[in-house]
């Protein structure tokens, strides 16, 4: 239901937008001379854009406030204005950002570079978790092809942009050995989680997700969860067959609370991730080696982590 | 059909058990605080005062705080204004009653979007405006008898003063009834039963539940006792039977249950119809026609 009202209200929203971009677009001339412009619209995309273009290409992130849900995000008309007039657009597609696409569609560019994740990664379009970045080989991919559009943009900086790609991939290494080091050691783990934002990290590094996918999907879909698969959430914490409980930082309910109380009770660790790169003072690189170490803190030592960096987590 | 009543796992799950107990009580009182509200001839301002209590859910998300004293306290002040308004002319209760209406419902708009974007709750709107029985946590259950308790209580006083004025007012002046105070405990009283079924069925589904019961009870009972026998009988088997058919549909549609409040909404209009069959057979050997109701 919400998800029906939400997307009229943002077919209406970008309906206008479109109307007003194209009406700005029309009126302001020649483009700014300058750096192209590209956008990541999730900031995690935006962060491996910026690692790529260096001095050379501007970028802009629009999805940037870890406090809030992304799923439940509203254009505004700069943002459209930003949007239709960069170079590159990089979204992750399966419905996350779907307004995006009509936002292009509003103002067609036959130069404009548009990468959606979902299809670089070559993922069927019912792909149920859209939570794409948290999948090792994501973030290399992206990097790749981000080169690519960059260098058919400004030809002569071509090589530069192919070796930062290539910098890039080097740099993903101590998360992927740290991915690889907890899955010999502690493979197999059963963990419960309240949505799948972290699903593709966790199987990564060989957990075993105990909770009912049709719950996660409840709880990131704001829908109504049957009471079959809360007991089942509930007996998992109770019966302390889960060694940790992962939950969505930014995107809590009563129910996602009753679940933390429950894990607080019976002991289990709780370890808070995010959907969003939290800002400032990470990268993706940082951030998601930071999300693996907070995993093997919980399972190997027991400790929680509410949130990346800081004392706050302690418990 | 109905398995669910001879597997073992409906009785021992946590959030069946806090449904029943939210939802039986929720029926009950609303079927008693709904008798007397069909009598006076106050649907409309029930189911305002249930869209303003939407208001009060939605802040309950921003501030952290139980939803059921969010829906309490916003339907007890709406109670208030429109009790202490006093509005006579029918035509001019309603306009008041619907800009009210209209105004809870906005104000519960914004709170919503403060709830996604501030607090980042998700699905606040949905379990504001259409219930969400299966994810109330345990913690509300003594509350809810609580509020279900005072609000029997409060009918139980009220019960003869009420129906003497809501037949007449100078009837019940001449009888020493306090008419204005009647009034209020009942006011009360509706605010409490339309806070439980909001909590059960949603703010925006909540006169289902609170009319529903009662009206198919007075299609088919003479007598007021009788009715409200019926209103409860009505009420209770559509809400547990509501949530029996939640639980059931897990299995016909593997892994995705229909949400609760359907179930409930549509046990009540179905007995509504049945009830409008029963009286309209009950009524055919006096060839009155349909429509006639004679006392």
């Amino acid at each position: 239901m919400r998800a029906v009202i939400s997307s009229f209200c943002r077919l209406l929203c970008v309906a206008l937008i479109g109307v007003m971009g194209a009406l700005a677009s029309g009126c302001s001339g020649p483009k700014p001379a300058g750096p192209p412009l590209a956008i990541g619209v999730e900031s995690q995309y935006a962060d491996v854009l910026s690692q790529i273009g260096g001095p050379y290409i501007r970028v802009r992130a629009i999805l940037t406030n870890p406090n809030t849900d992304p799923h439940s995000f509203e254009a505004t008309p700069a943002v459209a204005r930003e949007v239709t007039s960069a170079s590159v657009v990089v979204m992750n597609g399966l419905g996350y950002d779907a307004w995006i696409d009509r936002l292009l569609a509003a103002v067609p560019d036959p130069r404009r570079r548009v990468i959606d994740v979902r299809r670089l990664l070559g993922l069927r379009s019912d792909t149920v978790n859209p939570h794409l970045w948290y999948d090792p080989r994501t973030m290399p991919a992206v990097a790749r092809a981000a080169a690519e559009a960059f260098a058919a943009l400004e030809p002569a900086h071509a090589a530069y942009f192919t070796a930062n790609a290539r910098r890039f991939d080097a740099s993903l290494g101590p998360w992927r050995a740290a991915i690889a080091a907890f899955r010999k050691d502690y493979g197999g783990t059963p963990v419960a989680v309240t949505e799948p934002v972290a699903d593709a990290l966790l199987e990564a590094a060989g957990c075993r997700i105990l909770t009912p996918l049709a719950l996660e999907l409840a709880v990131m879909n704001g829908t109504d969860p049957s009471p079959q698969d809360v007991a089942a959430q509930q007996a998992l914490l109770r019966r302390r067959a889960v060694r940790v409980l992962i939950y969505n930082q930014q995107v809590t309910s009563p129910l996602t609370a009753s679940f933390l109380q429950l894990a607080r009770a019976h002991h289990i660790p709780v370890v808070g991730v995010y959907e969003t790169m939290p800002q400032p003072g990470y990268h993706y690189q940082s951030w998601m080696l930071a999300e693996i170490h907070a995993l093997r803190e919980a399972v190997a030592h027991g400790v929680s982590s509410r949130s990346l960096g800081g004392a706050a987590g302690s418990r | 059909m109905l398995l669910a009543l001879f597997d073992t796992g409906f009785w021992t799950n946590g959030p069946v058990r806090v449904a029943l107990a939210v939802g039986g009580s929720a029926a009950l009182v609303c079927a008693v605080v709904g008798m007397a509200t069909v009598m006076r001839r106050q649907s409309f301002a029930g189911h305002a005062l249930a869209d303003v209590s939407s208001a009060g859910g939605s802040a309950a998300y921003l501030l952290g705080v139980n939803p059921l004293l969010g829906f309490l306290g916003m339907a007890a002040a709406a109670a208030g204004v429109m009790e202490w308004a006093d509005i006579r002319e029918a035509r001019e209760r309603d306009l008041l009653t619907g800009v009210v209406l209209g105004a809870g419902l906005g104000l519960a708009a914004l709170l919503l979007y403060f709830d996604a974007t501030v607090r980042s709750v998700s699905g606040a709107a949905v379990t504001v405006l259409f219930g969400s029985m299966f994810t109330i946590p345990a913690t509300i259950v003594p509350l809810a008898l609580a509020v279900a308790a005072l609000a029997l209580a409060a009918s139980a006083v009220i019960y003869r003063p009420l129906i003497v004025s809501s037949l007449s007012v100078d009837l019940a002046r001449t009888q020493g009834i306090r008419v204005r105070a009647v009034a209020l405990t009942h006011a009360l009283a509706l605010a409490l039963a339309v806070s439980l079924s909001a909590m059960t069925v949603g703010a925006i589904l909540s006169t289902a539940l609170l009319i529903g019961p009662a009206a198919a009870a007075l299609r088919v009972a003479k007598r007021p006792a009788t009715a409200l026998a019926l209103a409860a009988l009505i009420g209770l088997a559509a809400s547990w039977g509501g949530i029996v058919l939640a639980y059931e549909s897990f299995y016909w549609t593997p892994g995705h249950g229909w949400p609760v409040s359907f179930f409930i909404v549509a046990l009540i209009f179905g007995a509504y119809l049945l009830a409008g069959w029963a009286a309209g057979r009950a009524r055919r050997p006096t060839a009155h026609p349909s429509g006639c109701e004679g006392h």
